[in-house]
C-alpha cells in the first residue's frame, strides 16, 4: 500500500492514471467504512495539492476547491445565498468532523443524507473533473447518479465545484433528527429564494434523505413563484412531491418522512424569507 | 401488613424531620433546599472554618488531574514488552465452531500469539453475581474453553501483537465456521417460557389480597401495557484492562467498580489465591453498574500467562457492546384499580424481562410499586425468560429506571380518570410504613418534596383536564412523576484510619470512584469524624490490597465507606486513649467516653478536657497512629427500617405538531435522599441521572436483531444519547433531612436521578398533545 500525497494537480491525475487508486480529502466517511478491514489499496490523498483548498470569487461566480473543509465555507465570507451552505457546515458532524472533512468529499461519498448536498443543489453548483486528459463540468444534479454512486469515471477526481453568481437571494437549512446534534438526518431541505415585496419572484428547494439522491423540487417551485411567503405552505400539493420516495429505516418510518418534509419546506421558506 | 415500627420514637425526636412535618415552609426557613448547610452538623464541639466537611460544596480531588491529563486510566499503563490484544467476535447466536483457520493471523507482522480454545489455558467458569458473595462476573459462561458458541458477539479468538494496529489486522485475518444450533433470539418465543424470578435471594413475587378482583370491583381502574428496549451503559471509558504476570502475582490495572471482588472472582478463575491477584483500578470513566467482570478481562489475564508478556486490552465501542452487557428489555403491564377518591384498591405490576441461562440477574422493575404506594391489594411479578444473548446486567437504577416510567404514566393516567390532581392523587396514597414490609420510613418526606417542587416549578394544579397550550407549532405540556431508588448498604466495607505527626490523616478504602466523587465524600466524612481539616485528609482507595471488599452499585458505597470510618474511629479512640499520658485528665478513660474534634482528643464529659492528636501520635512508637475496622452490621434496612429515596420530578415539555419533535426545556426535581454531603457532587449526580433517563426517555435503545441475536447499532453513531443542544436547563434541590438510620445521615445519589424523568416527560407529551406513550423511546414519529 502507497499513501501518495502530491502537491500539485497534474501529479494528482497522474497518479489516477497509472493504478487503481483510492480519492480522499479529509476521510472523514473514508475511514469509517473500512470498519476493522485493513487498508489494502494506495492511497490519493488530494489535501497538499495547491490551489485545491480554498474558496475564490470570481466575476461570474464562485470556486470551492475540492480539499476546501466545512470549517472553510463556515468562516468564509459570502453572500446571504450561502446561508444554506453555512447552516449544513454547521451540522456536518462534531466540530472536528467540519475540522477535516471536505465539502467534495460529501458530494464523492454520495450518501442520501449528505447535508451538503441540497444547499449546493439550490445554488445549483456545478462540479469540475478532472482527469490526465482534460476536465469537465457537470451539474451537481447530474454528478449524483444514485445511493454512493457518482457520474466519476476511472481516471477522474473532483477538482472543485463552480457556483454561478446568481441574482441577490436569501437561503436557509432545516434538518430533523432525532436529537439536535450530531445525527443523521431523517429529512432535511435547502432553500433559496428571491423577494419582490412579500411575493416570492424566485425560489429554489432542494431535499435530501427522502430519496436515493437529494431533489429538487421544480414543480413546487413553479407553483409558489409569485406567492406571498406566507401563503407558501396553502399551495402544496401532493403532486409536488413526487420525486420523493422516502423510506422506512430506524431513524423514522416513510409516511413519516413524506409529512415531515412538508413542514420543513414551510419553516426554510419562512426562515429564508425573514 | 403487621409488623410494629421497631423504634417509632426514634425520627420523631429527631429535630430536623420535627420542623419539617410542621410544613414546608418550616422546611425553605432552614435553608435546606439546594444550600450549603454546614449548620446543621451536629458534631459537639460543633465544627467550623477548616474543620466543617459536611454539606461543604468541596471541588472534586480528582478534578484537576483529570482536566490536566495527569489520570491514569487502565489502558495507560504501559510496561517493558508489553503487546495489544484484539478479540475475533462470534457472528451466530448459538452454536459450535467448527474450525479456526489462525495461521494467516499467526504469520500476520508483530503477532506473537493467536488464542482460541484450542489452546487456551484451563479455567473455571466465572462467579456471577449472587452465585456467592463474592462473585462479580456478568455470567458464569465459560471463557473460551471449548467450541460452544453462547451469544452473537462471543469471544471467539483472542490476537497478542506489539501494535494495536497489528492485533486488529490479525483478528480480521482470522477464519471461523460455525455449525449453527436453534437459537432462541425472539422477546415473544422465550416469553412464552418465561419463569417468576428468583432475584437477589427472593422469589419476585408479591401478593397481598387479590389484586384482580379488586380491579374488576374498582370504581375507577386502568390496565396498560408498556415496552421498553434493551440500553447500554455507554461510559465514557470503554472498558479496559492491563495485565501483568510477575513474581507469582497478577497485576490488573482494571477500570471496576468493585476492586476486591473483581480480584476474588478472577483469582478463582485461574485457581489462585486472591492475595496473588493485585488489582486496582484508581481512576474509572464512568461505571453506571457496567464495570463488573466480563470476559475481557479473563482472556487478557490468560493470553497474558500464555505468552508470558504483559497485554493491554482496551476495547472498541463496538467490543463493548458485544461482550458487556447491560439493561435488559422489558415488557410491563400495569393495572391500577381506585375508589372514587383515588385511594388504591388493587395495584397490579407485572411483566416479562430477560436474562441468559448463565446469569441470575432480572431487571427488578417493580420495587418502587412495592414501597411507593399504599394499596389494599397488589398483585407485582416478574417473569424472566431465557434467550441467547449476552449477559444482561445491573445498569444505572436497575428496575426502577424503567419500573417508575410505567407506574408513573399509570397514575398520570389514573388521576385524569379521576378529575384529581396528580400530586393529589400521590399525597392521597401516601404510606405511613411500607407498604409491603410494613417498616416504618427511617425518614420520608415526599410530600416535602412534591410541593417545594411544585412551588420551584410553577406546577398548575389540575382536574382531568389537560392544561397544555399551543404556540405556533409547538404544543406545549407539563408532567410530574414521582422518583424512587431504594437504600441499600452491602457488607464488606472497611476502612484503615492512620494519623501521621503533622495533624493530618491517611483514609485507605478499597472503594471505586468512577468519577462521581468518592475520595471528595471520603475526605469529608473523614474530616467530619475525626475533626481534622478537609485538606488534612488524605484518601487511598480502588486498590485490592486496601482495607474492604466495597462495590460502587445500587448507590449504597457512600453509606458503606461511613459505617466503616464510623467503626475504623471507634477503634482510633482505643488506640489514642492507650497513649494518653498518666498526667492528663483524660488519662484512664475509655474510648466510649472520648471523641475527636479540631484536632484534639477530648472527653465527651468535659469537652474543655483536651490533648491535641499531634501530641498523642508524637507519643507512639512509629510515629503514627492506625486503626482499621470493618462496617457494622447492615441490619438498619434488611430488618428494621423501611429506608427508601424518594424525590418528585416535574418537566415541560414542547412537541411540534407538524414533525413530532419533541424538546424538554425544562426540568425541576427535588429530592429526598437524607443528608446531601456534598451540594456540588450532588447537583452532578443528579442532573447526571436525569440526563441519562431523558436520553432513555427519547432516543436510547440497544436495536437486537431477533434473526440473527446481533445487536445491529453498537456505535455512538447509531446509539443516540443525547447531546449538550438536547439538555435543558435542570433545577435540581433536595430536602437534606439526615436520616437517622443511614450511617453518615446520607441514604446514597447515584441512579435515583434515573427514575421520574422518563415518566413526567411522558406525562408532559400528554398534556401537551393529547397522546400516551407507553413505549420506550418516545421518537418524533411516534407521535404523529
Amino acid at each position: 500500500m502507497t499513501y501518495h500525497r502530491p502537491t500539485c494537480l497534474d501529479d494528482a491525475v497522474a497518479l489516477l492514471q497509472c493504478a487503481p487508486v483510492e480519492v480522499i480529502a479529509g476521510g472523514t466517511d473514508w475511514y469509517p467504512a473500512r470498519g476493522d478491514r485493513p487498508v489494502t489499496s494506495d492511497i490519493l490523498d488530494i489535501t497538499r495539492v495547491d490551489g485545491l483548498r480554498g474558496i475564490r470569487a470570481a466575476p461570474d461566480g464562485w470556486w470551492i476547491g475540492a480539499a476546501t473543509t466545512w470549517t472553510d465555507i463556515l468562516r468564509a465570507p459570502l453572500p446571504p445565498d450561502f446561508d444554506a451552505l453555512k447552516a449544513a457546515a454547521c451540522e456536518v458532524g462534531s466540530i472536528q468532523i467540519q475540522n477535516a472533512g471536505t465539502v467534495a468529499g460529501n458530494l464523492c461519498n454520495a450518501s442520501p443524507a449528505a447535508d451538503g448536498v441540497p444547499p449546493l443543489l439550490v445554488l445549483e453548483a456545478e462540479v469540475e473533473l478532472a482527469s490526465a486528459t482534460g476536465q469537465r463540468r457537470l451539474p451537481l444534479a447530474a454528478f449524483l447518479t444514485g445511493v454512493r454512486q457518482t457520474a466519476l469515471q476511472p481516471g477522474e477526481m473532483m477538482a472543485g465545484l463552480w457556483i454561478r453568481k446568481p441574482a441577490p437571494g436569501r437561503a436557509a437549512f432545516v434538518k430533523l433528527g432525532a436529537r439536535r446534534y450530531l445525527v443523521i438526518s431523517i429529512a432535511m431541505v435547502a432553500v433559496w429564494l428571491r423577494l419582490d415585496g412579500s411575493l416570492i419572484a424566485e425560489i429554489r428547494i432542494a431535499v435530501g434523505a427522502c430519496s436515493p439522491t437529494s431533489v429538487r423540487l421544480t414543480a413546487l417551485e413553479a407553483a409558489l413563484t409569485g406567492c406571498r411567503v406566507a401563503d407558501c405552505a396553502t399551495r402544496f400539493h401532493a403532486d409536488h412531491f413526487v420525486p420523493l420516495a422516502p423510506i422506512t429505516d430506524m431513524r423514522a418510518d416513510a409516511p413519516y418522512r413524506a409529512d415531515a418534509v412538508q413542514a420543513l419546506i414551510a419553516r426554510a421558506i419562512t426562515e429564508a424569507a425573514l | 401488613m403487621t409488623n410494629i415500627k421497631p423504634n417509632s420514637s426514634s425520627h420523631k425526636s429527631d429535630p430536623n424531620r420535627r420542623q419539617v412535618l410542621a410544613g414546608s415552609a418550616a422546611v425553605a426557613a432552614i435553608g435546606a433546599f439546594g444550600l450549603p448547610v454546614g449548620a446543621q452538623t451536629t458534631a459537639a464541639p460543633a465544627a467550623s472554618g477548616a474543620f466543617a466537611s459536611l454539606g461543604v460544596p468541596h471541588i472534586r480531588r480528582d478534578g484537576a488531574e483529570k482536566a490536566r491529563g495527569g489520570a491514569k486510566f487502565a489502558a495507560e499503563y504501559s510496561y517493558p514488552g508489553m503487546v495489544y490484544g484484539a478479540l475475533v467476535y462470534s457472528t451466530i447466536a448459538r452454536g459450535t465452531i467448527t474450525s479456526l483457520e489462525t495461521a494467516e493471523a499467526e504469520a500476520a507482522p508483530g503477532v506473537v500469539l493467536v488464542m482460541t480454545h484450542e489452546n487456551a489455558p484451563r479455567l473455571e467458569r466465572p462467579e456471577p453475581f449472587y452465585s456467592s458473595p463474592t462473585g462479580m462476573a456478568g455470567s458464569s459462561t465459560p471463557v473460551m474453553q471449548d467450541a460452544e458458541v453462547l451469544w452473537n458477539g462471543q469471544p471467539v479468538a483472542v490476537v497478542l501483537a506489539s501494535t494495536q494496529e497489528e492485533a486488529d489486522h490479525a483478528a480480521t485475518l482470522i477464519n471461523v465456521a460455525y455449525e449453527e444450533a436453534e437459537a432462541v433470539t425472539s422477546f415473544d418465543v422465550a416469553a412464552e417460557s418465561a419463569q417468576t424470578s428468583f432475584y437477589a435471594g427472593r422469589d419476585l413475587l408479591i401478593e397481598e389480597g387479590d389484586a384482580e378482583t379488586a380491579l374488576a370491583d374498582a370504581e375507577v381502574s386502568i390496565d396498560l401495557s408498556f415496552n421498553t428496549p434493551a440500553h447500554n451503559h455507554n461510559q465514557i471509558e470503554p472498558h479496559a484492562v492491563t495485565v501483568l504476570w510477575q513474581d507469582g502475582i497478577l497485576r490488573m490495572h482494571d477500570c471496576s467498580q468493585g476492586v476486591d471482588l473483581s480480584a476474588i472472582t478472577i483469582a478463582k478463575v485461574f485457581g489462585i489465591s486472591p492475595a496473588e491477584v493485585h488489582l486496582s483500578a484508581e481512576y474509572v470513566g464512568g461505571g453506571f453498574g457496567g464495570k463488573t467482570v466480563w470476559q475481557y478481562h479473563i482472556l487478557a489475564a490468560a493470553a497474558s500467562q500464555l505468552a508470558d508478556r504483559p497485554v493491554r486490552m482496551s476495547l472498541t465501542r463496538e467490543g463493548v457492546f458485544r461482550i458487556c452487557g447491560a439493561r435488559a428489555p422489558t415488557r410491563q403491564r400495569v393495572a391500577l384499580g381506585s375508589d372514587r377518591e383515588g385511594r388504591l384498591t388493587s395495584l397490579i405490576h407485572t411483566g416479562t424481562t430477560m436474562k441468559i441461562e448463565n446469569n441470575s440477574m432480572t431487571e427488578p422493575f417493580f420495587e418502587q410499586s412495592e414501597h411507593m404506594y399504599r394499596a389494599d391489594n397488589m398483585h407485582l411479578e416478574i417473569r424472566a425468560g431465557t434467550m441467547d444473548m449476552l449477559a444482561n446486567t445491573f445498569m444505572r437504577a436497575p428496575g426502577a429506571a424503567t419500573g417508575t416510567f410505567t407506574l408513573e404514566v399509570a397514575l398520570d393516567e389514573l388521576a385524569e380518570r379521576l378529575a384529581i390532581d396528580p400530586i393529589e392523587l400521590r399525597v392521597r396514597n401516601e404510606p405511613e410504613v411500607n407498604p409491603t414490609t410494613g417498616r416504618a420510613h427511617s425518614q420520608r418526606a415526599l410530600v416535602d418534596a412534591y410541593r417545594e417542587g411544585a412551588r420551584r416549578f410553577g406546577w398548575i394544579p389540575r382536574s382531568g383536564q389537560r392544561q397544555g397550550y399551543r404556540e405556533g407549532e409547538w404544543q406545549v405540556g407539563t408532567g410530574m412523576a414521582a422518583a424512587y431508588y431504594p437504600y441499600k448498604r452491602f457488607p464488606g466495607g472497611a476502612a484503615r484510619i492512620t494519623l501521621n505527626g503533622e495533624g493530618g490523616a491517611l483514609i485507605e478504602t478499597a472503594a471505586a470512584d468512577m468519577g462521581m466523587g468518592t475520595t471528595t465524600a471520603t475526605a469529608a466524612v473523614a474530616s467530619e469524624r475525626l475533626g481534622i481539616p478537609y485538606d488534612a485528609i488524605e484518601v487511598r482507595h480502588g486498590d485490592n490490597t486496601l482495607p474492604g471488599a466495597l462495590i460502587a452499585a445500587a448507590s449504597q458505597q457512600t453509606a458503606a465507606i461511613g459505617a466503616s470510618l464510623t467503626a475504623a474511629h471507634e477503634v482510633l479512640l482505643a488506640e489514642l486513649a492507650s497513649l494518653v499520658p498518666a498526667t492528663s485528665p483524660l488519662h484512664g478513660l475509655p474510648a466510649a467516653e472520648l471523641g475527636t474534634a479540631e484536632g484534639a482528643l477530648y472527653s465527651l464529659a468535659d469537652p474543655q478536657q483536651q490533648i491535641p492528636l499531634v501530641d498523642l501520635v508524637a507519643l507512639s512508637e512509629s510515629g503514627t497512629v492506625s486503626a482499621e475496622a470493618q462496617g457494622g452490621p447492615i441490619s438498619e434496612w434488611t430488618q428494621d427500617w423501611s429506608m427508601h429515596s424518594t424525590g418528585a420530578v416535574f418537566t415541560e415539555v414542547r412537541v411540534n405538531s407538524v414533525t413530532g419533535e419533541i424538546r424538554v426545556p425544562r426540568i425541576t426535581a427535588i429530592y429526598d435522599c437524607g443528608k446531601i454531603l456534598n451540594s456540588k457532587l450532588a447537583e452532578s449526580q443528579f442532573r447526571g441521572g436525569i440526563i441519562m433517563a431523558l436520553g432513555m426517555t427519547l432516543m436510547e435503545g440497544a436495536s437486537f436483531d431477533e434473526r440473527n441475536g446481533r445487536v445491529m447499532n453498537p456505535s455512538f453513531g447509531s446509539y443516540y444519547m443525547p447531546t449538550h443542544l438536547d439538555v435543558p436547563h435542570i433545577d435540581v434541590g433536595w430536602t437534606d433531612i439526615p436520616d437517622p438510620q443511614a450511617p453518615t445521615g446520607a441514604r446514597g445519589i447515584g441512579e435515583i436521578g434515573m427514575s421520574g424523568p422518563a415518566a413526567a416527560i411522558a406525562n408532559a407529551i400528554y398534556d401537551a398533545t393529547g397522546k400516551r406513550a407507553r413505549d420506550l423511546p418516545i421518537r418524533l414519529d411516534a407521535l404523529m
